[in-house]
């Protein structure tokens, strides 16, 4: 008897989720939104800026080409090449920028950290699919350009339950 | 005719009663592993698990890496507990290099390592529920871990992997309004978790299959080394938290959940309760924490350790979790050596299954709370 009111109690509690709101989140319809701009480098404390670990940005007017991102992502993933850039840019004098290959890169961050210029940070851009191996790879050009995506649903918790917008 | 057999290999006789069952090498939730187990009828005669398929060779890779470069290598191992796993290390570069921690980035690895288990556990749990064929356990916790991982991405940036510990503190401080949010959603979490006593521990179905399986005695779980909540459930009272504190668990204020029963009901019972004294810890250190402050102490580019050794441990969701790091005057270590508590629960595992029925077996391997991932390294 008391095998059957256990049951009974069992599918009692998770019927009543019949009547609840349903938490998963509607993915390319719906986007998480997230804290900040992305990850970033407080130059003034010497931290991170709390943000979304995804796709780089490179800052052009402020990168050297010292290459210790380079070195930094050298025993992670040796997702960082140096590549040649245009002559034309006066403060980069070996003339050479951070080229970024996604599909090797693991999003640890740790080339921002390492760039003393600040010329280096991470956006909220995650979605990085491709069809070749090739269109992963991406040149300081395509680093440069802040990516423009809309994510705005957050998980909303009320008295019935929580979520997704 | 008698054939040369190369040493260490010997002829098994058959038995015509006894079938050998290969259970694997699959990928039964977790990371390939293999368990020989012989059966007469329905019964298993005995079990001989063989771990190995998922060796990554993570010790021997932290020896050509400096100390910051292995961070991100080092949580693979087990990517859901990766704040715990990396816990050891810090605690032990620190020593080594003679780094003093800021109080509030104390306050905050602890708070990341808890929000960590918590999401350890309810993937496990999901895990449990869907290998006895409850797929309402399975949907619940890993809908109620996304609290969680949103949570530790707001801190950290990653879903998983999330690379936050460093010798020194953390990478990044809390982002503004995170106390509000965090409380919010533990406190709701707390909610929902008293509901999963009447859908699955307290459900009959669940009981009759784990009561009484696979017991592990007081003395047997002690003399087998087995750690965390395999130990906890067999009655001993070890928490690595609170016989050894390590940053500032010594104030927080939580529990050690011991069991007595030593089955598979109380292993599959021990970590859930955690979940609450998880979160109490939580709530505890989002009040203690200091408001302000440094979060991270600066190391200096490419550090070196002197000619030392040391050995950290701490309670992860596994058990308990050591590095022993030795470092020559190099910016490398020169050996690391990682203990993890998935492998000594494994030892356990022919013991508890001998007499089993073959049905029971899913049920006391993943209350093991085996990770093959992280066992092999
Ligand atoms: S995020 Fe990590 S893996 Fe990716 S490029 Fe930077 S250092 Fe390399
Ligand atoms: S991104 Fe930063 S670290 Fe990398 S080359 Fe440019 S300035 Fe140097």
């Amino acid at each position: 008897m008391s095998n059957v009111i256990g049951i009974i109690r069992a599918l009692n509690s998770g019927v009543k989720h019949l009547a609840i709101k349903r938490f998963t989140l509607r993915y390319p319809e719906q986007k998480l939104k997230f804290v900040g701009d992305g990850f970033q480098f407080n130059p003034e404390t010497g931290v991170g800026i709390a943000g979304l670990r995804g796709r780089h940005i490179l800052f052009h007017e402020h990168c050297t080409g010292c290459q210790l991102c380079s070195v930094a992502c050298e025993g992670i993933a040796e997702a960082i090449s140096m590549v040649k850039i245009h002559e034309t840019w006066k403060h980069n004098k070996k003339a050479i920028m951070p080229q970024i290959d996604y599909g090797k890169c693991v999003f640890c961050g740790l080339c921002v950290d390492a760039c003393p210029f600040y010329a280096l940070y991470m956006t909220n851009d995650y979605e990085l699919s491709s069809f070749t191996k090739s269109a992963l790879i991406y040149t300081p050009a395509q680093l440069a350009i802040k990516p423009n995506i809309a994510q705005d649903v957050e998980i909303k918790i009320d008295d019935r339950g929580a979520s997704h917008g | 005719m008698t054939t040369q057999l190369p040493p260490g290999m010997h002829l098994e006789t058959v038995d015509d009663k006894i079938m050998t069952l290969n259970v694997g090498p699959q990928h039964p939730g977790s990371g390939h592993m293999r368990l020989i187990i012989k059966v007469d009828g329905d019964y298993i005669v005995s079990c001989d698990p063989d771990p190995g398929y998922v060796h990554r060779g993570e010790e021997k890779m932290a020896e050509y890496r400096n100390y910051i470069q292995n961070i991100p290598h080092l949580e693979r191992p087990v990517i859901h507990d990766s704040s715990n796993i990396l816990y050891p290390y810090c605690l032990g570069v620190e020593e080594l290099l003679g780094i003093e921690v800021p109080e509030r980035a104390k306050y905050i690895r602890v708070i990341a390592a808890e929000l960590n288990r918590c999401i350890y556990i309810l993937y496990w749990l999901a895990i449990y529920g869907i290998f006895l064929g409850h797929s309402t356990m399975f949907m619940w916790p890993a809908g109620d871990r996304e609290l969680f991982i949103d949570l530790l991405e707001a801190m950290s940036g990653a879903r998983v992997t999330h690379a936050y510990l460093v010798p020194g503190g953390v990478r990044n401080d809390l982002p503004s309004n995170f106390e509000e949010r965090c409380l919010r959603q533990v406190e709701y979490f707390e909610k929902r978790l008293k509901e999963y006593e009447a859908v699955f521990y307290q459900n009959p179905l669940l009981k009759a299959r784990t009561e009484g399986s696979g017991i592990l005695s007081r003395t047997d779980a002690i003399r087998l080394g087995t750690t965390g909540s395999v130990l906890r459930a067999s009655g001993v009272d070890f928490d690595v938290r609170k016989k050894e504190p390590y940053d500032v668990y010594e104030n927080l204020d939580f529990q050690t959940i011991v069991m007595k029963e030593g089955d598979s009901y109380a292993r599959s019972r021990v970590p859930y309760l955690e979940m609450f004294e998880s979160c109490r810890i939580i709530k505890d250190a989002l009040r203690k924490m200091p408001k302000s402050g440094s979060v991270r102490t600066k190391l200096k580019p490419n550090p070196k350790g002197g000619n030392d050794e040391v050995y950290r441990r701490v309670e992860s969701g596994r058990g308990a979790i050591g590095y022993y790091i030795v470092s020559n005057n190099r910016p490398e270590p020169y050996r690391v050596k990682i203990s993890v508590g998935s492998f000594r629960n494994l030892i356990c595992m022919p013991y508890l299954l001998k007499g089993e029925k073959l049905g029971n077996m899913p049920a006391v391997y993943w209350g093991l709370n085996y990770w093959p991932v992280e066992a092999d390294r």
